[in-house]
């Protein structure tokens, strides 16, 4: 965890509700179930955290029942045993005038100790709980939208969708009154460096990507994403709740994705995916050429190099194939004996060895065409060379960026693959209308292409410090064109289809997990507030790092 | 807080008018023939009548079916009706929105990576006009975003770094012709990682933040004693001394001089709160002002303390962590910061940011629920406030320059697009136009340069 200011990530400061500021009108009391991930990983620890400053410090203010709770209408009723904290603590000094003496405050931290340990404390046991969102208006993305509408979750999945008075409401479900609001499904960036950075200067919290060599396959972003990121939490606050996480483009190929879900009891649970796809890239950015920052040219300086080399990997990993193949058939007739090949060996036992070679294994399902390839690339030219070389080699091809592509759409749309556009924010060219980017979602779906939206920011790597703005770009698509629904499919089930979780992501469909978002209006606008985001069906507490900080300030 | 006009800045070049102004005015003659011929010129505006627009004024409240007058290059008259003559051009602006120009207190736009002097920490004799090139396509994106004016800044590697320029963003206009007459000269300092970083680097002074404002406390000691010396000699000029000489001219003690005399604004790039208060402690010291904090991720810690100072701040909406002292910058800056009395204006510091500056301005309702006044706000006058053009542009009232822009939708929304956008009364961005929509400009800009942002990169 990073530091930061000395008080925030290390001070016992769960603060789950927070009263209603005037920068922040709370009207969804928040079920404390599901945490930051530090919250999920020990509540245990952190209650007695929390327990042992009251009583070494004295300076825990404790309150037992919610704002929410004496307000007039609360908008959702509270789960038998739930109890709010609200810590005072702020860098171990009092914030505000305690309203017990310190004895007292002691005593009722510890009184109510009990009735916190009977908070439900894994999302397993909080996702057997009924939920139905009430008086909506439902997006659904799949099927249109449904103005009064209600959803029922259960057991981590949507279990009904439909409109109020058609959707059996199960007995004993909490139901969340959310007239007004607008629900829709957990939005999927797909194309993040989450866990993969912290802070961007920060070279000791930088794994993006592994520069010394162009073609990395080997490199899976499983082993190095950091699942406690307090990106993660920023961003879900948004309403993102599912995500791809790439290597940044640098290599040719850079590496193997993961497909995460922005909660979770730790980094397996939070993966759903690992080598989903291979991230490849194509174009200026990827020759070894030394220049103004120093450095000298090496292979592959140029395009040509660049081509060479991967077809050469390919070709390799075809022949890595077919001796791997070989050496295992003649495994199989179990006669080690006999075998020449320099690379199947008989060890002293007699058993087949065959040397692995990492590099060139990680690239076979990407050859067979089983799981897709991400291409990113810019230009309209580099596009036509390196759909070229896919085809030869029959990869499963998702494009990415295309910022200046516009003269290849139409045969971009004649090859039917996906494409993930953007930063829409990329720069046009000196020579281009100004909204020559801003149009590129608008002109691909016209086409056909199935297109996907990510929050990239223009110009340089993906920052995903930025990726709670994701549906600004699909947003700001529809302002040039795009139509509001291609827009919220591009960062919903299209980015769940192109990654192969279009059965389980992506919409709001009877049978799939139940990631649903609800906010006080258009998803979309940059004025809209996001209320509530339920992951697996449980509601996930509205905090964040920055959350706390806002609070500790406004006191 | 001293508001009154005699502590407003002089008028940036005249400084330098002996030296350089001759210069820069054969120049320009040389250039007018040239500039006719590739451009077509500025006319004079044509009066028009804005009606029926949702009139978004930034400082008297939103208009609905309102009217805008401009004549003359200057708004005439704002309110549900105007008293144009008949016979006026009238722009019917039915469920269209009209705002004042955009304005951006921090950008580093057109200036071809010239951003920053990182040769030495104290560099406040840099003018950043020297660098400026007009033709840069990202001029032309953001006037496509609504923006009319921009303070051109030094970059944030020198803890006192160059001098702004203010432009107005009539993109096809000669050089000259693109400069904000009148406003006030700016500078800038810069503090925390930046400067240590730079120079920390290269084994000079400063390399910690102790380094950084030692190195800022010794220029203005030096400063002090270059305007001690100029005291002593004009001391002895009035005593009738004709024998006495003149100390030798110091560009870059005179400019230092400039800040102490109060004659130049100083704009801070400066994140943590510590640092705020080390700033204000500092420029008390040495008696001069501090106009904004840029950045200023932190300001929601302090701003109780840096309200009284009425140093303004121009911050990111939502920027964070890509530095340390990004790391506890929190979305609801602006507005906390805002509502402890603290001059609030959004900026891009980005070629990409600048061109959606509005939108920024919208997350405002979103993150701390700013009003669409106090939003809208935050990108015209207060910016405008903070560069000190706030009495020529920045809100819709008679008698400022006609900055103005029509919008498709509400320009807080994610949907906006700019339609029109006129600087001083003129058309300078018609997106119904076919091409670039630059009624003043048709040729090849310039820039390769995308990133328009000093933070990270340029700061070596």
């Amino acid at each position: 965890m990073k530091k930061r200011t000395g008080y925030a990530t290390n001070a016992p400061c769960p603060v789950i509700l927070s009263s209603p500021t005037r920068f922040q009108r709370v009207k969804f009391a928040m079920n404390p179930v599901l945490g930051s991930q530090q919250w999920l990983r020990a509540p245990f620890l952190r209650f007695f955290s929390v327990a042992r400053a009251g009583i070494l410090s004295a300076q825990s203010a404790l309150f037992i029942g919610s704002e929410a709770q004496r307000s007039r209408k609360p908008a959702l009723s509270l789960p038998k045993g739930t109890c709010f904290l609200r810590s005072c603590c702020k860098g171990g000094k009092p914030q505000h005038d305690l309203r017990t003496g310190s004895i007292i405050s002691v005593a009722l931290l510890l009184a109510v100790l009990p009735a916190c340990l009977s908070v439900p404390l894994s999302a397993e046991d909080s996702a057997k709980k009924v939920i139905a969102i009430s008086g909506a208006r439902l997006l659904t993305v799949s099927h249109g939208t449904i103005e009064n509408g209600v959803l029922v979750m259960a057991d981590g999945k949507i279990a009904a969708v439909g409109e109020a008075g058609k959707v059996a409401i199960p007995k004993g479900a909490q139901i969340v009154d959310a007239r007004g609001m607008t629900v829709y499904p957990g939005l999927i960036d797909p194309e993040t460096s989450f866990g993969l950075i912290e802070v961007e200067s920060d070279q000791n919290s930088r794994d993006l990507a592994e520069p010394s060599d162009e073609i990395m396959p080997h490199m899976h972003v499983a082993d190095a994403f950091h699942a406690e990121t307090e990106l993660i939490p920023v961003a879900r606050l948004n309403g993102i709740t599912n995500a791809v996480v790439a290597p940044a483009s640098v290599d040719t190929i850079a590496g193997q994705d993961i497909f995460i879900q922005l909660a979770g009891a730790d980094r397996d649970a939070m993966i759903l995916g690992r080598d989903v796809a291979l991230a490849m890239n194509f174009g200026a950015d990827q020759r070894r050429r030394g220049g103004r920052a120093g450095g000298h040219a090496e292979f592959p300086s140029t395009r040509m190099g660049l081509i060479t080399q991967l077809r050469q990997t390919f070709l390799d990993v075809q022949d890595y194939v077919a001796h791997r193949d070989a050496a295992a058939k003649k495994d199989d007739k179990a006669d080690a004996g006999k075998d020449t090949k320099p690379d199947a060996k008989k060890d002293d036992k007699g058993d087949k060895i065959f040397k692995r070679d990492l590099k060139l294994e990680a690239l076979i399902p990407y050859l067979k065409g089983e799981r897709p390839v991400v291409i990113g690339v810019y230009e309209g030219y580099d596009i036509e060379t390196i759909m070229a070389l896919a085809q030869e080699f029959h990869l499963k091809v998702v494009l990415n960026h295309v910022t200046h592509s516009q003269e290849v759409l139409d045969k971009i749309a004649a090859w039917k693959v996906p494409v993930i556009v953007g930063s829409i924010y990329d720069f046009p060219r000196a020579n281009e209308r100004f909204d020559a980017v801003y149009t590129l979602p608008s002109e691909l779906a016209k086409r056909g292409v199935k297109i996907a939206i990510s929050s990239a920011d223009a110009g340089g790597p993906v920052s995903s410090h930025s990726s709670r703005n994701l549906p600004y770009a699909a947003g700001f698509a529809v302002a040039y064109g795009l139509p509001y629904d291609e827009a919220l499919k591009a960062i919903t089930l299209n980015v769940a289809e192109m990654f192969g979780f279009g059965d389980q992501l992506g919409s709001l469909d009877v049978g799939k997990t139940a990631n649903v978002v609800m906010a006080n209006g258009d998803p979309l606008d940059v004025r809209t507030d996001v209320k509530q985001v339920y992951i697996q069906g449980v509601p996930v507490p509205m905090v964040t790092r920055q959350t706390k900080l806002r609070d500790e300030y406004s006191k | 807080m001293h508001t009154s006009e005699s502590l407003r800045p002089v008028v940036r070049r005249s400084l330098h008018f002996d030296t350089r102004a001759a210069g820069v005015i054969a120049a320009a003659c040389a250039c007018a023939g040239l500039a006719a011929a590739a451009h077509a010129q500025q006319t004079q505006p044509q009066d028009i009548v804005f009606k029926n627009a949702t009139v978004m004024t930034a400082s008297h409240g939103t208009i609905e079916h309102g009217s805008v007058w401009i004549h003359a290059g200057k708004i005439a008259g704002v309110g549900a009706t105007v008293n144009a003559p008949a016979g006026t051009a009238v722009v019917d602006a039915t469920g269209l929105w009209l705002t004042p120009g955009i304005i951006d207190p921090h950008s580093h736009s057109a200036l071809d990576s010239d951003v920053n002097e990182a040769t030495s920490p104290v560099t406040p004799s840099m003018h950043m006009i020297d660098a400026f090139d007009n033709r840069d396509k990202a001029l032309y994106q953001a006037l496509a975003g609504g923006v009319t004016t921009e303070l051109l800044l030094h970059g944030s590697a020198n803890m006192i770094g160059g001098q702004a320029v203010v432009i107005k963003n009539k993109v096809g206009l000669d050089r000259d012709a693109m400069l904000f007459p009148n406003a006030p000269g700016s500078i800038k300092f810069a503090s925390g990682e930046n400067p240590k970083r730079v120079y920390g680097s290269r084994n000079q002074l400063p390399s910690t933040r102790m380094g950084n404002f030692e190195v800022m406390r010794q220029a203005f000691e030096d400063a002090k004693n270059y305007m001690a010396t100029l005291d002593a000699y004009n001391a002895k000029v009035a005593k009738g001394d004709k024998d006495a000489i003149p100390p030798k001219r110091d560009l870059k003690l005179e400019a230092l001089a400039d800040v102490l005399r109060g004659k130049l604004y100083v704009q801070i790039h400066c994140y943590r709160a510590d640092e705020f208060l080390t700033e204000e402690a500092i420029a008390h010291e040495y008696g001069y002002k501090i106009r904004a904090f840029h950045h200023a991720l932190e300001m929601y810690k302090v701003a109780g303390k840096i309200a009284p100072e009425q140093t303004a701040i121009a911050t990111f909406t939502d920027w964070w962590g890509f530095k340390d002292e990004a790391w506890d910058a929190i979305p609801w800056n602006a507005v906390m910061s805002m509502r402890q009395g603290v001059r609030v204006a959004l900026k891009s510091d980005s070629n990409d940011h600048i061109r959606r500056l509005n939108q920024e301005a919208g997350k405002m309702v979103h993150y701390g629920g700013a009003t669409e006044d106090e939003a809208i706000r935050m990108v015209t006058l207060n910016p405008a406030w903070i560069i000190g053009v706030d009495q020529q542009t920045g809100s819709i009232d008679v008698g400022k320059d006609a900055d103005l822009v029509l919008w498709n939708h509400d320009p807080l929304s994610t949907y906006a697009r700019a339609q029109k956008v006129y600087i001083d009364g003129d058309l300078f961005f018609d997106s119904s136009l076919p091409g670039l929509g630059t009624p003043h400009f048709s040729g090849v800009m310039h820039g390769d340069n995308d990133a328009g942002s000093d933070d990270e990169e340029d700061g070596q």
